[in-house]
């Protein structure tokens, strides 16, 4: 659980390109200079770091520590997030935990990644043998067999996830960070024409890789106000889970970790889904969006398609969904992705989403996804809610 | 036998495998079983994942099962050349256990979940029989 005193007091973004030819080290270079500039914090003031791992460095076992050598950092608190999709808000709430014990006092928190210029990544164990020979190597495959089973047991409207395509292009549309090639409105009827990949998944329901950067200042709540840091995002619950229903061969596979975290987030947050004014999900598909729609309680567990089609997703609407465009629209900057959403939801709490502005961004649900495992959902699900603390 | 052929696995790479492809080999499908539980488990892990022992052995298994989940890989890939459009599916055997396999010997739209299905033999080259499953 993330205490109360610690707080979201900076963020920052690159925007997200693909085939930069970059490196994630040059990526978190811009990201971390912007990130002092925007906060006015010195550099050597920063003694915590958590650096999410890269695909674009994934032969490097002490890619953190390179990271900090490349930053000129000394910190006496360091944390490699080593959960993918999960590390950006994972490390928020490890960074909390490391200024609680006192290990440092203010921390970065930072995601890089470049796998559309440089993917050096080998996630070995069992599937040279076991999943790549049946032609499963890559997340579609996988996400095809868990949509045919979701569809299977609860009906799936294609429209449905249409919607959370055309809604977060729409989206990515007055996102500056977003990737230049979505910036194109998406139409139905264009969604609907996309090819199958892996049926029923179409290619408008995929992420694409991409390289960029973000990262975030993390440091007590009376630390950033004595520094006239006023704009403040106050994780109030966090949760994880990492290998759900790990202990059995047949679990329900339409029920993922999400399910298990969500009644432990709300009782820490003393919050219910009503009091959510804005969903930034980790979206590598459109699938895994509308099934955390189920397991966080905006609607029935099955009835997600229902509740996405008639509810206004905009960011004006009942639920506004990832405001900046998510991955799926601003591109997914490889496993720095997860501090895509996160940054979007900080932006909003600071007022400074410009043209995508909520009105009222008094709170925010996170979340993270990562990895794809053998023939289920995804391996960890991380989810985080925020409460803007704007003096 | 098929075209192209395929990347051949090299075995115990991630924990002792071998009765699983010297049973291919034999015509047999054979799993990694749990003898704290009487319960298969697939992949092979180093431990039981049920119980955390290594009290594990391998058996053959009937191949026969049911499709729990399927999809049809349309884009290309490593290892895919000549195969598309190629049905992929999640087989729960009757057994207790599920794994991921190809479809085999019939159109990938025929293939549908709830189908019941009987193990197969693909082959990743010329002697390296893997297994698969066709439609009963």
């Amino acid at each position: 659980m993330t205490p109360a005193d610690v707080v979201i007091a900076g963020y920052s973004e690159t925007k997200v390109v693909f085939r930069s030819g970059r490196s994630a080290y040059d990526f978190a270079g811009e990201a971390f200079a912007s990130l002092l500039e925007r906060t006015g914090v010195a550099k050597n003031e920063i003694d915590g770091l958590s650096v999410t791992l890269a695909l674009s460095e994934a032969g490097n076992p002490f890619f953190a520590v390179y990271m900090a050598d490349a930053l000129g950092l000394t910190p006496t608190w360091l944390n490699a997030g080593a959960i993918g999709g999960c590390s950006a808000t994972g490390g928020v709430a490890r960074a909390a935990a490391g200024i609680r014990d006192g290990m440092c006092r203010i921390a970065v928190v930072l995601s890089a990644d470049a796998p559309s210029t440089s993917w050096r990544a080998n996630y070995g164990a069992y599937r040279s043998e076991f999943q790549d020979p049946p032609g499963v190597q890559g997340p579609p495959a996988t996400f095809g067999l868990l949509m045919s089973r979701y569809q299977h047991q609860y009906g799936l409207a294609p429209e449905a996830l249409g919607k959370i395509a055309i809604t977060q292009r729409a989206h990515a549309l007055a996102n500056p960070n977003a990737l230049d090639k979505f910036k194109k409105p998406l139409t139905m009827d264009e969604y609907m024409a996309s090819r199958m990949i892996a049926d029923p998944l179409r290619v408008l329901d995929c992420v694409m890789f991409c390289d960029g950067a973000n990262a975030f200042l993390v440091m007590g709540e009376d630390e950033a106000r004595s520094r006239g840091l006023n704009k403040m995002a106050r994780p109030k619950a966090y949760a994880e889970v990492t290998n759900f229903a790990g202990n059995e061969s047949c679990p329900d596979i339409t029920q993922s970790g999400f399910w298990k975290i969500a009644p432990n987030l709300y009782r820490q947050a003393g919050m219910t889904p009503q009091d959510i004014k804005m969903f930034q999900p980790y979206d590598d598909f459109t699938i895994a969006v509308l099934m955390q729609m189920e397991a966080f309680g905006f609607c029935e567990r099955g009835k997600g398609s229902d509740y996405v089609l008639k509810t206004d997703l905009s960011y004006r609407g009942a639920l506004p969904l990832n405001t900046g465009g998510g991955q799926i629209s601003a591109g997914q900057p490889g496993l720095a992705s997860g501090g895509l959403n996160l940054a979007e939801a900080v932006r909003q709490m600071f007022g400074e989403a410009e043209k995508r502005q909520i009105e009222k961004p008094a709170t925010a649900l996170v979340t993270g996804i990562g990895v794809i495992p053998y023939g289920r959902n995804w391996g960890t699900s991380a989810a985080m809610i925020l409460e803007a603390a704007n003096a | 036998m098929p075209d192209v052929s395929r990347p051949i696995p090299k075995p115990d790479v991630y924990v002792p495998s071998k009765p699983f492809w010297d049973g291919a080999r034999a015509g047999k499908l054979m799993l990694q079983f749990c003898k704290d539980t009487n319960r298969f488990q697939h992949y092979p892990r180093p431990v039981s994942i049920y119980t955390g022992s290594r009290n594990l052995e391998w058996r053959e298994v009937s191949g026969k099962g049911q499709i729990y989940a399927c999809t049809i890989v349309r884009v290309p890939g490593p290892g895919l050349e000549g195969r598309l459009p190629l049905s992929v599916a999640t087989v729960k055997l009757d057994e207790g256990v599920r794994l991921m396999a190809n479809v085999i010997g019939s159109d990938p739209e025929d293939v549908k979940i709830g189908c019941r299905v009987a193990l197969a033999w693909d082959h990743l080259d010329g002697d390296t029989p893997y297994p698969a499953f066709r439609l009963i």
